[in-house]
């Protein structure tokens, strides 16, 4: 088949996914227009990147919830909450219990900051999933919890965080040499991914299609990963956070796509019924798909608190909200049973290029906000019209 | 004679993509006949009437529409416009809210107002008028949710009159009424003949239209294969025209010989899952041999459905009674683990409890086979692949590929998907609540023979059905169920329409049948 022919009959199946991209493009094209280049510059654009994480580590989660037909409305806080604990933990207990371990300190903090999230997500699943109540009520509870819990544990005032080995996590890179390592090594894997699958449907005889469209969508990607490297590294290097967050987003898509777990979770959103009896325990998935929740909340919290350097009272405050936006703009449906992690992932990077333009443009931040309410419900509508002329 | 036409269809043609669903149809439909429509799912009967009825307004098709003479154009507002000319459809899947009364769901969007507000006197008084004319039995302030289907069937009739119809379109009436509530409709209908109603009837099931209407139309491939008299046509004529094939048997002749006993049910007691107070199995006991066809038959309320899940773990809550598979008392508490044991249950209703909708063949078939196909937590998608493509081979399922979502393909390919999903998990017992409901005459006869070479390779299967021929033509023994209890286990030998009748109505008692 032509290569032509074929890219558009990929693009067509594809539509929702790269109108996304294409929406994302647009828009940093607009702001690097508007502000006359200086969106589009590497530190700009890197700390776009890094600015997105914390939400982002909330968004995918939050696509498998939603798959399943639940919703979770405590992650702001609860990540928020999580922050708050791991100040707490670097600026007053570890002092006193192992002065002078820093590093020792900070890893105690960050697997105790994950160990509570992971808490949470179980306490969570529990009640939705085996004591019945709905996800929304539990999850709205919980945000009130946490929100006190916060208050509680600050006393109402802000607890400093940072060490220098907490501080890494959010605010380190990879240098410039590493970055172009992980570039290589990723631009490799990408090519010996697709001839491998090749090679596997040609063993079970299944059809190809062509050389040329193949390598086509391979070097897309790869050149997209070089021109990110190449942008970042004129400022400091990949953002770690961000390298945390691919490597997160990378197995939970793998888990979603390749998994019994992954499937049974879509199965439920799609048909409860249908998937009762098709032989699934759906208390069991649930469950698990809230403990899951709870380790990104846990990781989010970390990630939060060595972005800020503090745990404040308002921390975490409305972080739901742009996690579920992130999601819904991503292609994950509201009623459950469709949504991928990397819509997710364009999902918050929309937002964030968004709000990170209007603030370039020296936007005052009530306008921000309209703005972005606006763009999301724009972006559900198109979408919604794409589907219904398919 | 001048025939007095009141639908002309010129030319008709309509196309989606990829699809001619209709193909330069021309029919004539004469004031105040019942006249038939009939032909396999995808046939095209369905769109006809949705174009006469409004779904798919005026510009959407080609060729057009002389309704009493003058071209029908339904523009904005389609399906408004075709009520207010007098056409109106009931459609097979019911368009009630429950939590409303008759009369509210009778004037549905048409109430009548006085000063802005709604007029209950005159809705209740016009609804009683509207019940009372056609003869149908319902209490006006009844609420929708409390009715039984064939109820609920006469108020979604009465919806369609309301409008003083002229042409009333009646699709698949019947799929869930029981015999008398059939009967019934029957009479309604000829009633509304009366009255000078003109009545299109899509059904498939044949005898109804040998009973009721007067003359038919058979489409086939979106064409019209022929329009005739009704007492010109056999049951074989309409099928062949239909098929457009030769089909000498309904039922697939079988050389199965069942063997032992792979299953007994003894006394089996079960109360509804969210009332303990209702009994919904009272007594229920039979066995069930390898390699053998058992059919359940009973009324609409006997407990078939609700044997069938209980079985399969997933619903009634057992009070009393043993369950032996393959000499394991089992006692399933839910599909996950009945599936474990070897018991697989295609469910009555396959768009809410047997399919994804949104998803693709692929992940339908391949959802409770996972362990087949995966190792640790990873699923093998080349191997997934490999075998859903295979059995969508084996059971000839129609589709354009395998990816595309169930809910674009006909009934009876759905309905192959949810039992081919069975299969694929090999099940000791195959439990088919009334599989060919809803399934076109060429789709059923693929599934009744699939259930017989099933069967002779050693799978055993219990179908429970409505149709008393489909029960004397399929199966080797055959249960009947009376108000939860299982009353008479015949062998095929001695049972006829009226033996299973008379126990399924209670009149006749059964006696030990081994």
């Amino acid at each position: 088949m032509k290569l032509p022919n074929e890219l558009a009959k990929q693009f067509r199946r594809n539509i929702q996914t790269y109108s996304i991209i294409i929406a994302l493009l647009v828009i940093w094209l607009l702001f690097g227009a508007l502000s006359e280049g200086a969106y589009l510059s590497a530190q700009n654009f890197s700390n776009l990147f890094r600015q997105m994480t914390v939400t982002s580590f909330l968004a995918i989660g939050m696509v498998l919830v939603i798959v399943t037909g639940n919703i979770d409305l405590s992650v702001g806080k609860a990540a928020g909450f999580i922050s708050v604990m791991v100040a707490h933990l670097q600026y007053r207990v570890w002092h006193e219990l192992i002065p002078g371990e820093a590093l020792l300190a900070a890893i105690l903090s960050i697997t105790i900051g994950i160990l509570l999230g992971i808490l949470w997500g179980i306490i969570e699943g529990y009640v939705i999933s085996y004591l019945g109540i709905p996800a929304f009520i539990v999850t709205l509870g919980g945000l009130f919890i946490m929100r006190g819990a916060i208050l509680i544990r600050t006393e109402g005032r802000t607890i400093p965080a940072n060490q220098p080995y907490l501080e890494t996590i959010a605010q380190g890179y990879l240098p410039t040499d590493v970055s172009w390592i992980i570039a290589g090594i990723v631009i490799v894997f990408l090519f010996f991914n697709m001839f491998r699958s090749r090679r596997k449907k040609r063993e079970y005889g299944f059809e190809l299609s062509s050389l040329a469209m193949d390598l086509s969508m391979t070097l897309f990607f790869s050149v997209l990963v070089g021109l990110y490297v190449n942008v970042v590294n004129k400022y400091q290097g990949i953002q770690l956070p961000v390298m945390l967050l691919l490597i997160a987003a990378a197995i939970l898509a793998y888990v979603s796509n390749n998994t019994r777990f992954g499937r049974y979770a879509y199965a439920i959103g799609g048909n409860r019924e249908a998937a009762r009896l098709s032989g699934i325990n759906i208390r069991k998935n649930v469950f698990q798909v809230f403990v899951l929740m709870g380790f990104l909340i846990g990781v989010g919290g970390v990630v939060l608190a060595s972005y800020v350097g503090y745990g404040t009272i308002a921390a975490g405050e409305g972080y739901e909200l742009d996690a579920i936006a992130a999601a819904i703009l991503g292609g994950t449906s509201p009623l459950g049973g469709e949504g991928t992690i990397i819509g997710a992932l364009f999902g918050a990077l929309i937002m964030s290029s968004l709000t990170n333009g209007l603030q370039i443009m020296n936007v005052a931040p009530g306008w921000t906000q309209l703005v972005k309410g606006f763009v999301l419900v724009l972006a559900v509508y198109a979408d919604a019209r794409l589907k219904r002329n398919r | 004679m001048k025939k007095d036409i009141i639908l002309d269809f010129q030319h008709v043609t309509k196309e989606f993509p990829g699809v001619v669903a209709l193909d330069d149809v021309t029919v004539q439909i004469e004031r105040g006949e019942i006249h038939g429509l009939c032909g396999e799912n995808g046939a095209g009967k369905s769109t006809l009437m949705k174009i006469l009825s409004g779904v798919h307004a005026y510009g959407t098709y080609k060729g057009s529409i002389l309704y009493d003479g003058e071209e029908l154009k339904l523009e904005s507002r389609a399906i408004r416009r075709a009520n207010e000319a007098g056409i109106a459809i009931v459609y097979q899947e019911l368009t009630l809210v429950s939590s409303m009364t008759v009369g509210e769901n009778i004037y549905l969007g048409k109430e009548p107002k006085e000063n802005g507000v709604i007029n209950w006197n005159k809705l209740y008084s016009d609804t009683q008028k509207v019940l009372m004319k056609y003869n149908l039995d319902v209490e006006p302030h009844a609420i929708v949710g409390n009715l039984g289907v064939g109820k609920q069937q006469m108020v979604e009739i009465a919806k369609a009159l309301a409008v003083d119809a002229n042409v009333l379109i009646l699709d698949e009436p019947t799929s869930a009424l029981t015999e008398a509530e059939t009967d019934q409709l029957m009479e309604i209908i000829r009633s509304l003949k009366a009255h000078g109603v003109t009545c299109i009837y899509i059904s498939h099931k044949l005898d109804e239209f040998f009973r009721i209407s007067d003359r038919m139309t058979i489409l086939r491939d979106g064409k019209v294969v022929n329009t005739l008299p009704t007492s010109e046509l056999t049951h074989e004529d309409l099928v062949k025209m239909m098929v457009g094939r030769e089909m000498s048997k309904r039922f697939p002749p079988s050389k199965r010989k069942p063997g032992e006993v792979i299953l007994e049910v003894e006394d089996l007691h079960a109360t509804d899952p969210h009332d303990s107070n209702r009994m919904v199995l009272d007594g229920v006991s039979f066995d069930l041999r390898r390699g053998e066809i058992l059919g359940i038959a009973g009324l609409m309320g006997s407990g078939r459905t609700e044997l069938a899940m209980t079985l399969f773990g997933e619903y009634g809550k057992i009070t009393e009674g043993r369950i032996t598979l393959d000499g394991e008392d089992i006692e399933p508490s839910a599909a996950s683990s009945a599936i474990l044991k070897g018991l697989s249950l295609v469910p009555e209703d396959r768009k809410e409890h047997g399919l994804i909708l949104i998803q693709s063949v692929r992940r339908n078939l391949s959802l409770p086979n996972l362990s087949q196909f995966s190792s640790f937590m990873r699923i093998n998608r080349l191997a997934e692949l490999q075998a859903t493509m295979e059995q969508a081979k084996n059971l000839d399922i129609r589709m354009p590929s395998l990816e595309v979502p169930v809910n674009t393909l006909s009934g009876g390919n759905q309905q192959k998907v949810v039992i081919s999903k069975w299969l694929m998990s090999k099940p000791k017992v195959l439990i088919m609540d009334d599989p060919c409901r809803g399934v076109d005459v060429g789709a059923k006869f693929e599934i009744y023979k699939l259930m017989t070479e099933l069967a002779e390779s050693g799978v055993s299967i219990i179908m429970t059905s409505s149709e008393l021929e489909e029960v004397l033509g399929m199966c080797d023994r055959v249960l009947v169920m009376f108000e939860g209890r299982s009353n008479g286990l015949l062998d095929i030998s001695e049972a006829s329409q009226e033996r299973i009748m008379a126990l399924a109505t209670g009149i006749a008692e059964s006696e030990p049948a081994k």
